[in-house]
């Protein structure tokens, strides 16, 4: 497989490691016990487009949301996480 | 008092056999050179700095860091981005060291000094690009690797910065790949096993030249 | 005495004659020539029987000129080169090559296995299931052994491999897959096209099957057009003509595997050569052009030496000068069998007969027999009469009825061809039916893939031709290379009629599968019990599942399948195939990492000079790390580490702690950043300070700690545990870009740029005042308990100093930048000589830390909370951090969970162990009431016994309690007593001191 890292260009799969479903958000501070757990333990087990965290430990050290067809492996969105490099974001 | 001195040692002094290694019946197809010291100031915006790092950049330099993998020289330094608004400050000992360079970029920057976190190896050759195929995944043809690309990207499981310099007066390539220091060793055999069967030239430098 | 080639033709041919070669098989002498295979040089020396059968022991012969052969496989080489299954077929003849025929005992000729043949029927389709069931204890005992002995190929050399391997990438715009017509006019397309090619070839010639067929190619002979075309390619600048080498494998994202055989076609590779290269090639598009394989009728008999496919037969006769056979007879049931007459013919051998299975032979073939005086039989062959030395006769039925008999030292036989379907079938791709060819061809491909040419169920030469430019016109072209292609090569296309014929009812054993022995019986059984579906035949009976995949089988067997089960082939469907296409070795794949090489190993600043000692290191993940620094006259490991102890406790003593991670943590949100990653709080650590941190999964489990110092109000200096430099650092990089991005952070890896020191013992200072500049004050008052700054050093280099202690000693940890690692290490020892400043290893601070009681990696399992680990008290209740709030679920705030606790044995002179359970007193073992487990332990010189730390139900509401030590797997048992974890110094007056 390869990866269009936006800042690298295309790399090998070895370059990048896989975290896992990018759809939960961590609950803010303050959540029930409940939403944390959903957060940590609940998934879908999507046959489809589904949308990943990968991070590119081998090259830039940028975590990326990806979306891959889990059935065909076919990418068809790499996007930078918020916070990476120095882009500004809201306090 | 004992006599304390402090000798500087590569990680390659111990393994680093000045010469020619591989191959003899042909001409020496790859050239390794290690260029043993150098400043190496590892440059990180921080949040909503680009521009003003990028300014201070250009003030402090002379050229525009690299926001893209370029690497880009300027008389007494090259700057290699290593990342999305990050570079790596290369220099000759001394000019370019971590102290002034953290006054330069004090409101818009974090700095780490890697000076001794990498070793500095130079490639360069006919088979300079065959000998690289064996260790990294990237393209390096000339047309997608021009004088002044560079990569963050990794080689035998660990991670590098390979840049392309100027070519050498005979044209051929030059290609530079900066290792962390504990990995060097490691990857210098693997360097001289995929080198072996073109003929290696191996060599050192001092100082950055 | 080498013999001379009595089935050698005079002239022609591809091969050298200027180039004699030697080779031996089976002990005998032969000669050949450069240019050969093993089975061209066999069949000029008049050699048939090459092998045995993998469950008969039936005597072999070579069915084909390709890496498609089932049969002539051999043990190529000697000693630890030894490679078994190797096919004759496509080993290329070297001088003083050696091969051995394999399956066979004692000898070729006379094989005693083949008894084998006699109890026939309980090998049938299945066996194994239906023979080998009861009693169940004789499978491992009696029947594998057997299995091994009497089944099987070639035997594995059992010794290291000499040769190296290696690995390497290419990249392209267009890749493609096969020399023949198609595909020299799809490289020459996109060559002229402007794009960087790959072409893969196989064989070591380049031209596929014009090498044996010839043809007219742009009004020139065949040959002349492949040696023109190539000579055009190599003026193209981006180009590469790679033979010998065979694409195998089809990866996502336009990643293909090929595996180029370097110097297989030498006796052993040159100084610095490797044997053979796997490629990883990344193409924008890729056209197979791989061809077809053409396909065995099965009847009875068909597996005799000396019947072989058509093709291969002329191949032989026509590209190698070698003739099989001097009295031909041709099977076919379609027109290009033909070839094989017209090419025999030429060579000046005879014809014996054609059976043609088609009643419609054409005017000129019919002219042709007429001219050269053979018959031509409508009808299908039914029998062969031979055996290991080769055919003697066939039997026919002809199309009315009656039976004829034929004499004959050769049968080429033709059932039409197969596509190549393996490369587009790759990623699931089913292969479709085509009805006037009778083959399956592909039904789409791969992103990026097209096939062309016969793989593509094109088998004229004129229409090779044509596909093979248009796909590679045209995969330039989608590439971004829109040169100018030029003129498509133009040859006529020759006539291609086939009746489907697959299998011939009859007496005998009629083989589909060669190579694992399935005959047509066999899958007629397979449909008659149930196993019907492709996926169920191949399984049971094991068509296709040899190391040829089925090449020439499959569809012969799918065929027969849809017949005995009344339904059509498209019906029947096909199994798909996987990757490699063709074996490839498994150092291939390893490449160089191999041996030292197997991975990459990562070395401290010390390392040199702790080699230099004679230091023992142990691998601890990439890392080696010194483990301990024995000395002449010590008798063990054990030895010598409790000396390291006592002179640590004693004096003075230092350990390279380099491994450790170190990371740099910038900006001013850094101590915020580090209040979310640690239990406690960071935010509030004054500069100049160090504190330990622990980390948590965000389901609540301990993750990692380490010390992390403050040294200024916006840069943080953190460290992690060897083990988890690599994983912490991806763990803080989530945090600081997906999950905190609001925060101003900065992180960086540090780790190589520090060579860091634990220097530990009541003489630390004395030590440190030799090295540190005098003006540096390391009184207790100025440098207390944590903390953490820069410092000069005598000489005029700059180090980090932090008073921490793993220990439990007086300690501190210095850094100083990684190249001047060595000379601070040999400064130590000549500075600390008068105080017998001693370095230890990494089993020394293991016992130190036991000692000491302080938790690592066995505590530190993924399955221990804070709590457990005796360090619940650090978990903030004031601010957020990753894992908090699933730590505070009910079962992980239990009173009846394991934690830590110490534990020494009720004998002193007992030897403890980690990984024993421990059990109540007095109770039997057993997974009731195991309430824990032994996880770290060492000898205490400081104690003088065996001491540990153990993970124990409720175990720090039972100091005092004596326990039971389980250990099944080295069936020891014994009492322990739990006790303070903390075994040394602790009220921590040592450390503090």
């Amino acid at each position: 497989m390869r990866i269009v890292c936006p800042f690298c260009g295309e790399r090998e799969l070895g370059e990048f490691t896989y975290l896992g479903d990018a759809k939960p958000v961590r609950p803010a501070a303050g959540a029930s016990e409940d939403e944390v757990f959903d957060y940590v333990y609940l998934r879908d087990n999507i046959a489809g487009a589904m949308s990943e965290y990968w991070y590119h430990g081998g090259g830039c050290r940028a975590w990326l949301k990806i979306t891959r067809n889990t059935l065909t492996h076919e990418i068809s969105s790499v996007e930078p996480a918020a916070g990476v490099g120095a882009r500004q974001v809201a306090r | 008092m004992a006599e304390i001195s402090w000798i500087s040692r590569g990680p390659l002094e111990h393994v680093l056999v000045v010469g020619a290694y591989g191959a003899r019946d042909v001409a020496p197809g790859i050239s390794l050179t290690e260029v043993r010291n150098f400043d190496l100031i590892q440059v990180m915006a921080r949040r909503g700095k680009g521009a003003e790092l990028a300014n201070a950049a250009k003030a402090r330099f002379g050229v525009a860091a690299p926001d893209a993998p370029k690497a880009v020289s300027a008389s007494d330094v090259t700057l290699i981005w290593s990342g999305p608004d990050q570079f790596l400050v290369l220099s000759k000992g001394g000019k370019h060291a971590i102290d002034i360079l953290s006054q330069a970029f004090s409101q818009s920057a974090s700095l780490s000094d890697q000076s001794h976190a990498r070793a500095l190896i130079s490639v360069t050759g006919a088979k300079a690009r065959a000998m690289l195929a064996k260790l990294s995944s990237l393209d390096l043809h000339p047309a997608s690797f021009p004088i002044g690309a560079a990569a963050a990207t990794s080689i035998d499981h660990t991670g590098v910065n390979l840049w392309r310099g100027n070519d050498r007066p005979d044209g051929q390539p030059v290609f530079n790949l900066l290792v962390f220091a504990s990995f060097a060793v490691s990857l210098w055999h693997t360097m001289l096993d995929a080198a072996a069967e073109y003929g290696v030239d191996i060599g050192f430098l001092e100082e950055l030249a | 005495m080498i013999t001379s080639q009595p089935n050698r033709l005079a002239s022609g041919g591809l091969i050298d004659r200027s180039a004699p070669l030697n080779f031996r098989f089976d002990g005998k002498t032969f000669a050949g020539f450069q240019g050969d295979t093993l089975a061209s040089a066999l069949i000029a020396n008049g050699v048939k029987l090459v092998g045995r059968s993998f469950k008969y022991h039936r005597p072999r012969g070579i069915l084909t000129a390709g890496s498609e052969e089932p049969n002539a496989l051999v043990e190529l080489r000697t000693g630890a080169r030894r490679e078994p299954n190797t096919k004759a077929t496509t080993a290329e003849l070297y001088d003083g090559l050696e091969a051995a025929s394999q399956n066979r005992w004692p000898s070729l000729r006379h094989d005693l296995m083949a008894v084998n043949q006699l109890f026939a029927s309980i090998f049938v389709a299945g066996f194994y299931y239906k023979t080998f069931m009861w009693p169940a204890k004789f499978w491992e005992a009696v029947y594998e052994p057997a299995i091994r002995r009497a089944a099987g190929l070639g035997r594995a050399a059992g010794a290291a491999d000499p040769d190296h391997y290696d690995k390497a990438w290419a990249h392209c715009d267009v890749l493609i897959a096969g020399s023949g017509p198609a595909g020299l006019a799809a490289a020459l397309a996109a060559g002229r096209s402007g794009a960087r090619v790959i072409l893969c070839e196989e064989d070591f010639l380049l031209g596929g099957r014009l090498l044996a067929d010839g043809g007219t190619i742009d009004g020139m002979p065949a040959a002349e057009w492949v040696s023109r075309t190539l000579a055009e390619l190599a003026t193209l600048p981006d180009v590469r003509i790679m033979n010998r080498t065979t694409l195998f494998g089809v990866y996502d994202g336009g990643t293909y595997g090929a595996i180029e055989r370097v110097n297989d076609h030498l006796p052993s590779p040159p100084e610095h050569q490797v044997r053979q290269r796997l490629w990883r090639i990344v193409a924008k598009r890729c056209v197979v052009a791989a061809g077809a394989i053409e396909r065995p009728i099965v009847f009875a008999g068909n597996d005799t030496p000396g019947v072989m496919m058509a093709s291969a037969m002329r191949t032989y006769v026509a590209r190698y000068s070698a003739t099989p056979a001097k009295r031909i007879a041709l099977f076919t049931n379609n027109e290009d069998g033909w070839r094989t007459v017209e090419a025999a013919l030429g060579a000046g051998l005879q014809i014996a007969a054609v059976v043609d299975a088609r009643p419609d032979v054409s005017a000129a073939h019919r002219a042709l027999a007429a001219k050269a005086g053979f018959a031509v039989l409508n009808g299908f062959v039914s029998g062969v009469d031979g055996g290991k030395d080769g055919v003697k006769k066939i039997s026919i039925s002809l199309a009315g009825g009656a039976r004829a008999e034929v004499e004959t030292d050769g049968l080429a036989v033709s059932g039409g061809w197969n596509p190549a379907v393996g490369l587009t079938s790759y990623h699931r791709g089913r292969p479709k039916w085509q009805d006037d060819i009778s083959a399956f061809v592909p039904d789409g491909a791969p992103p990026g893939m097209e096939a062309a040419g016969a793989a593509n169920g094109a088998f004229g030469l004129g229409a090779c031709l044509r596909q093979g430019f248009a796909a590679g016109a045209a995969a330039a072209q989608s590439a971004g290379r829109d040169g100018n292609a030029g003129a498509p090569p133009v040859a006529d296309d020759e006539a291609f009629s086939l009746t489907p014929l697959w299998h011939v009812a009859g007496k005998g054993k009629a083989f589909v599968d060669y190579q694992h022995d399935v005959t047509a019986a066999d899958i007629e059984l397979a449909q008659r019990e149930g196993f019907e579906s492709v996926e169920h035949l191949k399984r049971y009976t094991t068509l296709g599942m040899a190391t040829d995949q089925g090449k020439t089988s499959n569809v012969a067997g799918l065929a027969i399948m849809a017949a005995v089960s009344g339904k059509s082939i498209p019906e029947t469907g096909t199994t798909i195939y996987r990757p490699p296409y063709v074996p490839v070795a498994i150092g291939a794949f390893a490449g160089q990492h191999r041996d030292e090489n197997f991975h990459a190993t990562r070395l401290t600043p010390s390392h040199h000079w702790a080699a230099e000692q004679g230091a023992v290191f142990v691998d601890t993940g990439l890392w080696k790390r010194a483990q301990w620094y024995p000395r002449a006259g010590e008798k063990d490991w054990l030895e010598t580490v409790i000396r390291e102890v006592k002179a640590v406790r004693g004096g003075v003593g230092f350990c390279d702690v380099s491994t450790l991670g170190k990371i740099d943590v910038h900006g001013p949100d850094a101590g915020a950043f580090l209040d979310r990653v640690y239990i406690n709080t960071f935010s509030n650590l004054a500069v100049g300070k160090a504190r330990y941190g622990l980390m948590l999964r965000e389901d609540g489990m301990v993750y990692d700690d380490g010390t992390t110092s403050r040294l200024a109000e916006d840069h943080y200096f953190l460290t992690t545990t060897t083990a988890k430099a690599g994983p912490v650092m991806q763990h803080l990089e989530f945090c600081r870009q997906v999950l905190f991005p609001e925060l101003n952070v900065q992180l960086t890896s540090v780790s190589d740029q520090w060579a860091q020191f634990s220097i530990a013992g009541p003489k630390t200072r004395d030590l440190l005042r030799e090295i540190v500049d005098p003006a540096e004050d390391l009184s207790n008052e100025a440098f207390p308990f944590m903390g953490a700054r820069k410092v000069s050093l005598r000489g005029g280099i700059g180090a980090r100093l932090f008073r921490i202690s793993f220990s439990g000693e007086m300690a501190f940890e210095i850094s100083v930048p990684a190249r001047y690692g060595d000379a601070l290490v040999r400064n130590l020892m000549l500075a600390g000589k008068q105080f017998g400043v001693t370095p230890y290893g990494t089993e020394a601070l293991g016992v130190m830390r036991i000692e000491k009681g302080h938790v690592a990696g066995p505590e530190l399992n993924g399955t221990t909370t804070a709590a457990d680990l005796g360090l619940g008290k650090m978990m903030s209740t004031r601010k957020d951090f990753i894992g908090r709030v699933m730590a505070g679920r009910e079962a992980l705030a239990a009173r009846d969970r394991q934690v830590v606790v110490g534990i020494k044995a009720t004998d002193s002179a007992r030897r403890l162990r980690s990984g024993a359970h421990v059990i109540p007193k007095g109770e039997i073992p057993g997974p009731a009431n195991d309430q824990g487990y032994i996880t770290s332990v060492c000898f205490s010189p400081t104690l003088d016994q065996w001491i540990g730390l153990a993970l124990v139900e409720r175990g720090r509401d039972r100091i005092g309690e004596i326990v039971h030590a389980h250990d099944p797997l080295r069936g020891e048992d014994y009492d322990v007593e739990l006790c303070n974890p903390v075994f040394y110094d602790p009220d921590g007056g040592r450390q503090r001191g």
